[in-house]
């Protein structure tokens, strides 16, 4: 069952110039973006800085407005609405099923309030005035994310790292969403609380059927925990496969140098790269014809002028690319 | 590859049983606590850990730039370079003021630093051509103009585009990629032959990662320079490195080549750390083993081991008590770890 369905997603942001303010252009940070998230799934957004996957996640939980574009979501069992232009006052009954977890627990963490408070706000904003039916829930949430009931009385700058990612996972639990954006959750721990989070993330997943759409930028977790991937360049998604076929065999140059590009753990595996020249086209002026053509390997004199568009290549696997069919991209071998 | 010969000769920088404790209120913080690597001309030596074990502070300590509270409180920092005249000679930094004319002229000349976040190490105020320029002019008898030309051929040398039109901007009208080779071009002004370079991509995306990586060992390839690589990411180490130092909570857990660490790595925590990165050649949805516990905060330093709280192999009775001394097992590794000193001590 299709839980979030996106459609031809826009946004865009106005320059603004000299000190009237007019409007000199307009940078589309999101281009027409497309996807949908099944229950119980995993769909990863990957690109670089500045491609629009977090604008895109921001959209979607609407701390953003779209400029155009659809964002269907079902709520239990019911038809899917369309979110993208509903009025902000209308948003409160639809949040709740849907939640953020953010990148930095030392920032998206008030250090004024208790762990249990924290955790406990989301509930109480939502109507459950009892004190102690609010105790039992922030108990029960922290047992969910293993962390010990005498954490409510904590303060966070009392917790590690990965403790307060966990409180902020528990917070976003309060009130059985059924979708999860997490926004880069895992890219600011060390590795050893790193790997903790991304299973912790998988568990809970398993246990409530959570649906997750993961922004990130970590290529190697993202393979960890994603079913499906939708690589993003310069606003636009120029691949979208399921994990295993989107790493073994990548249909988009750009996925190709990307995949190339992650450094893998093991000094025997140190290859020829893909080294990309030049860099990121800027969203603001982007060039003609596919934007990753400057910078592709591969690129013919149709790219220069053609955009191309999202093709099937094999069952559940699209990309952009007018050479696709024909190119036979490497992407990394698995390990098993 | 390049293995053996040059890892035997004489290092250009050793660094023995370093010391670095900030003296707080709060209590003693060892933040470096015994750590010894030595650094040879023309290969790249990787410090990898994760927060608070000391890779920064190291790097730090050996410039001398490190902040108060923070002091040397022992250990040697040995330089072999040539002085004023030519003579060849060996100074231990630790025991030079950290504002002393000796050590400034160390500073830029014979060891550089490169910084993770370049814009934090570059002045938004001046454009690059100023703050080149002055690093030029700093450490040579150059005149204006010939230090400009200079500064427009290091830019070039680190593979910015029309150099003679970017020196003109600020920092803040170049991306990230830029700026980092930016503040590359600066760091190799005066021919260094050391280049720290600490977390010099993890602010970057994974192409411009890849380019500077690759700019980083076409340099070293010309000219010979000594990197000391600090990072927390394993797999830049296992693209980069040739020895590897790995740290935990200020030491120095295990050294060796990077083959060794990567396919038989001998602590527990080394062991624990490659188990637990995520890997791209993993299987999708795959469970990740995890280290148990955290990192301890460094005013409740273990005693004994720091990392036997979180040891699946730990001696209890041993490893809680005393603290381990470096080894050095049959395959070449250097391990502080009683495992290893129980077996070295049964065939030696």
């Amino acid at each position: 069952m299709t839980l979030l369905e996106v459609v031809e997603l826009r946004k865009s942001f106005p320059i603004r110039k000299g000190v009237l303010l007019r409007t000199a252009g307009e940078v589309r940070a999101v281009d027409g973006v497309s996807f949908q998230i099944k229950k119980g799934e995993t769909l990863s957004l990957v690109g670089e800085s500045g491609c629009g996957k977090t604008t895109v996640s921001r959209c979607i939980v609407r701390a953003l407005k779209p400029t155009a574009g659809a964002i269907r979501f079902r709520v239990g069992d019911a038809e899917p609405m369309d979110i993208a232009m509903v009025p902000k006052r209308e948003l409160k009954r639809l949040r709740r099923h849907m939640q953020m977890i953010f990148q930095d627990p030392f920032s998206s963490l008030n250090p004024r309030m208790a762990i249990g408070d924290i955790i406990g706000e989301p509930l109480l904003v939502n109507g459950m005035k009892s004190r102690a039916e609010r105790r039992e829930r922030v108990r029960e949430l922290l047992e969910l994310v293993q962390l010990p009931a005498a954490y409510m009385t904590r303060f966070p700058h009392a917790c590690s790292g990965g403790q307060r990612q966990r409180v902020g996972i528990a917070r976003a639990l309060a009130l059985h969403p059924s979708l999860i954006v997490a926004d880069e959750p895992v890219s600011a721990l060390d590795v050893s609380v790193q790997a903790q989070i991304v299973n912790l993330l998988l568990d809970l997943q398993d246990r409530l059927g959570l649906s997750y759409l993961f922004v990130a930028h970590d290529l190697s977790v993202v393979k960890h925990v994603s079913d499906r991937v939708a690589v993003m360049y310069v606003g636009k998604i120029v691949e979208i496969a399921a994990t295993k076929s989107l790493f073994a065999r990548p249909r988009h140059p750009y996925t190709e140098a990307l995949l190339s590009a992650v450094p893998k753990p093991d000094p025997r595996l140190r290859a020829q790269r893909i080294i990309l020249q030049g860099e990121v086209a800027d969203p603001a002026h982007p060039p003609n014809g596919c934007y990753f053509h400057p910078r592709c390997p591969y690129a013919i004199e149709r790219c220069r002028t053609e955009a191309p568009a999202l093709a099937q290549m094999a069952p559940g696997h699209v990309a952009s690319c007018h050479r696709a069919a024909e190119l036979s991209l490497s992407g990394v071998a698995g390990a098993s | 590859m390049a293995e053996g010969g040059a890892a035997r000769s004489a290092p250009v920088l050793a660094v023995r049983d370093l010391k670095t404790y900030f003296h707080q209120d709060e209590g003693v913080v060892r933040a470096v606590d015994g750590a010894s690597l030595e650094v040879h001309a023309g290969r790249t030596l990787g410090i990898v850990g994760e927060s608070g074990c000391g890779k920064s502070v190291t790097a730090r300590s050996i410039l001398r730039i490190v902040e108060r509270p923070g002091r040397i409180e022992g250990g040697s920092i040995l330089l072999a370079r040539q002085n004023g005249s030519g003579v060849r000679e060996t100074v231990d930094l630790a025991l030079l003021a950290p504002t002393s004319h000796e050590m400034r002229a160390i500073r830029g000349r014979d060891i550089a630093l490169i910084f993770q976040e370049p814009m934090t190490s570059l002045s938004a105020y001046y454009t690059v051509s100023n703050q080149i320029v002055e690093a030029i002019r700093q450490h040579s008898p150059l005149d204006k103009r010939a230090a400009r030309r200079r500064a427009i051929e290091l830019l070039a040398m680190v593979g910015i585009p029309r150099p003679e039109r970017r020196i003109d901007e600020y920092p803040f009208q170049l991306s990230g990629g830029l700026r980092q080779r930016v503040m590359i071009a600066m760091a190799l002004a005066c021919e260094p032959r050391i280049l720290i370079a600490d977390e010099p991509t993890t602010a970057l995306d994974v192409t411009t990662q890849a380019q500077i990586l690759d700019l980083l060992r076409r340099l070293q390839r010309e000219r010979g320079l000594a990197i000391i690589l600090i990072t927390h990411d394993m797999g830049v180490i296992a693209e980069m490195a040739d020895e590897v130092v790995v740290m935990y909570l200020g030491r120095v857990v295990e050294r060796g080549p990077v083959d060794q660490i990567f396919h038989a790595p001998k602590h527990p925590y080394t062991k624990a750390l490659l188990r637990s990165i995520p890997s791209i050649l993993a299987t999708p949805r795959d469970r990740l083993t995890t280290v148990s516990g955290s990192i301890p905060h460094p005013y409740d330093r273990p005693p004994g081991c720091p990392f036997h709280p979180r040891c699946p192999d730990a001696i209890a009775g041993r490893c809680d008590r005393e603290t381990p001394q470096m080894t050095t097992t049959p395959d070449g590794n250097a391990v502080s770890c009683f495992l290893y000193r129980e077996a070295g001590a049964g065939s030696a």
